[in-house]
Parts: C-alpha cells; structure tokens; sequence
C-alpha cells in the first residue's frame, strides 16, 4: 500500500497534499498523474486532478523504511547509498513530533523494544489469527495488572479530591480495558476539553509505568462521566459515513491526523464493515488513518 | 468536601485541602520515596503557590520527560484548587 491517491482541484495541490500525507519532502517523493482536471465551460474546471504518490523508493519502501531507521544507529543499512535522502529526512521530522506530542507516542521511535511489541495493525493478506493469539497472551497479564493499577490509582484520587464517585473497570476485549469513574458532578475530573482527564490519563500511565517498569503501557483506556464514550460515539458515527463513500466510489480517503486513541476507534469501526480496511501513514503527531478499499 | 463549601474567607482559609490532598496523593504514586514529600502552601505572593519537596532522585519522576507529568499534575491539582475556590501554581524543589 506504498501509493496513495489524492485528488485535488489541481495538479499541484493534489501533489502538495500527497507530500503532507507522505510526510516527505518533494525530492522523496514519487508522482504520477493519474488525472489532469478537464477544463469546462468559461474556464470553469470540471473534475479533478488524482495523481499517485508514494515514497520515492531508493532505500526501502515505507514501512521497512521505518524498522530501517532504528537499526540506522546501527549504521548497517544507512550507507548503502551515500546520496540517500530519505534516511536522513524522516529523523527530525520524528524528532519534532516527538516534541509536540501530546499523547502516548514516546515509544515510537525512542525505544526499540516497546515498538517491536507494539500491535501491528494491518489489514490485509497477513495473518491476523496467528499474530493475535501471540497478542493476546502476552498482553493478558499485563493488561490485567495495568488495569488494577489504573483502578486503584483513581479510587484513591477520586477520593482525594472528595467528589461522590465510583470506579468500575471492564476488558473491552483482549487488548483493551476501560476504566471508568461514574457519579455527580465530575466535570471538575474532565475539566475544559477534557484536559484534565487527558492529565489523570497521563499521570495514571506514569503510575503504571512506575509499577511495572518495561512493559508497554497505554491499553488501559480512561474515561469520566462518559465523556470519551460520548466522543467516541461521534467518531464512529463519521467513521461508519467515511467508509460507506469509500466503498460506494472506490477511492480511499485519509483522514485528519488524530491521536493513538482515536485512530483506534476508527480502525476498529472499520475492521467491523465489509468492503473497507485501513491503514495507517504519517508520523506523529501528524499520524493519521487512511480508509481504502478491500 | 466540606472544606470547599466552608466559606471561611476563600482560598486563604481553607488552605487549598482538596488542592493539597491530591497534589500530595499524586506525587507520592509517583515517586520512590514517598516519606520524602512535603508540600506547604506560600501564599505571601500575588498568586499562592504550593511548593512540593521530593527525595533526592526523585525530581525525575514528578517531572518527567519535557515536562509532561510536571505538566498533569498541575492540571489536576487546579482542578482540586477550582474546589477549594481558587488557583493555585505548583512548584517542584528538592
């Protein structure tokens, strides 16, 4: 899935946003023009310009490119061609990412270990049941504790902000758990854009982490008054119309930039319908879902 | 909870309990030694301020990388102060 297809009003800005998609510069890219927007009447434009991009692909294609880059420190594979931009542009661009990010994305490129053990989320001609059953053993133990971790922790802030709540905890599936604070007036716990649950989110991996060092945190969901249950409901209901026009045209879609937690809502709304897969391109926090065809 | 609702002269008064509570509660999840945290509340200045000591090694911990848990747990703690009726700064010393 190296290429992607983007349409734009005309040639240059279909091109232009296929390199903010790639997340590369215009030197290491590749284009064809699939499409040039035919001209209407008084020089109206009718139709669109598609062209096709990808990653120009001197050294590796894109997602071996990404497991090439963590070696790169290595140095075996980075000198094979000395002229080879694309190794060296995708670094500070990680870099800044890194930077900006707000969410749980420290361990996309800092740490070798944690992003091996990361899922793979790809659709497609793998094979999904083998991969999963490692998952899930693996991650069961973990999972179970980083849950009872997380539940302990709010009981005792709930508590100590003394708001009249109570906290239950459930396994969404083998990968997934929520917990969840329930009660009165605990807008004080979500605050403004939900920044203060973002924080105790935060802080409730940084206590899981602390507990049980080495292991990949970030399954544990949290949410308070069922405000990312609201959120996530919107979320897939935009997914669920996205993905009937991808399948009703045939043409994939990439979405905004979104953060780990929301991508996985759309990946798992996705995975639900036939007709439809997803991938995912981009690098944080400018990472984003892109919705093709099956 | 009641402390919030004692309106004994605002912030002052009540001492930011519930800012305090949590403030004290989250740093010592955090941290290695947890005997090694004090907090007292400054509120000589134009802004009070809860300044928060941890054990030497420990500064790592509150803080994190770039700031990130420094960060959240300062958008917590205000959450609580917005409970005790006002706003406070958190500051981190060892």
């Amino acid at each position: 899935m190296e290429w992607v297809e983007i349409t734009g009003r005309t040639v240059e800005e279909a091109m232009e946003a296929a390199l903010d998609q790639l997340g590369v510069d215009n030197d290491d890219a590749e284009f064809e023009v699939l499409e040039e927007p035919k001209q209407g009447l008084f020089g109206r434009v009718r139709g669109q310009a598609r062209v096709r991009a990808r990653i120009r692909p001197t050294v590796p294609r894109p997602k071996v490119e990404r497991r090439d880059r963590r070696r790169r420190n290595g140095g075996n594979k980075a000198n094979q061609n000395p002229t080879d931009a694309p190794t060296s542009v995708p670094g500070p661009a990680v870099e800044a990412a890194a930077v900006n990010d707000t969410t749980d994305t420290t361990d996309t490129e800092g740490t070798p270990s944690s992003t091996g053990s990361r899922p793979r989320r790809r659709s497609g001609k793998g094979k999904p049941s083998e991969q999963g059953d490692s998952k899930v053993s693996d991650n069961d133990v973990d999972l179970e504790a980083h849950t009872a971790i997380v539940n302990e922790f709010l009981i005792g802030l709930v508590d100590a902000f003394g708001v009249d709540a109570r906290v239950e905890t459930e396994l969404l599936d083998d990968e997934t758990a929520e917990v969840r604070v329930d009660g009165t007036d605990l807008g004080v716990l979500v605050g403004p854009k939900g920044n203060t649950l973002n924080a105790i989110q935060e802080l409730s991996r940084t206590v899981v982490h602390r507990r049980v060092p080495g292991t990949a945190a970030g399954r544990v969901r949290l949410d308070v008054a069922g405000y990312r249950q609201r959120r996530r409901d919107a979320l897939e209901r935009f997914t669920r119309s996205v993905a009937d026009e991808v399948r009703a045209s045939g043409v994939q879609k990439a979405l905004e930039p979104m953060n780990p937690a929301d991508r996985k809502v759309v990946h798992d709304t996705v995975n639900e319908l036939d007709g439809v897969s997803t991938i995912s391109e981009g690098e944080e926090p400018r990472r984003r879902v892109v919705i093709v065809p099956a | 909870m009641s402390d919030a609702v004692d309106d004994t002269e605002a912030e002052g008064a009540s001492g930011f309990a519930t800012a305090q509570a949590v403030l004290g509660y989250v740093v010592r999840q955090l941290v290695d030694d947890p005997d090694a945290v004090s907090i007292e509340l400054d509120d000589r200045g134009r802004r009070p301020v809860l300044n928060v000591h941890v054990g030497p090694g420990d500064m790592g911990r509150v803080i994190g990388k770039r700031g990130r848990v420094a960060q959240s747990i300062r958008t917590v703690v205000r959450a609580a102060a917005a409970r005790d009726g006002g706003d406070v700064e958190v500051e981190f010393l060892d």
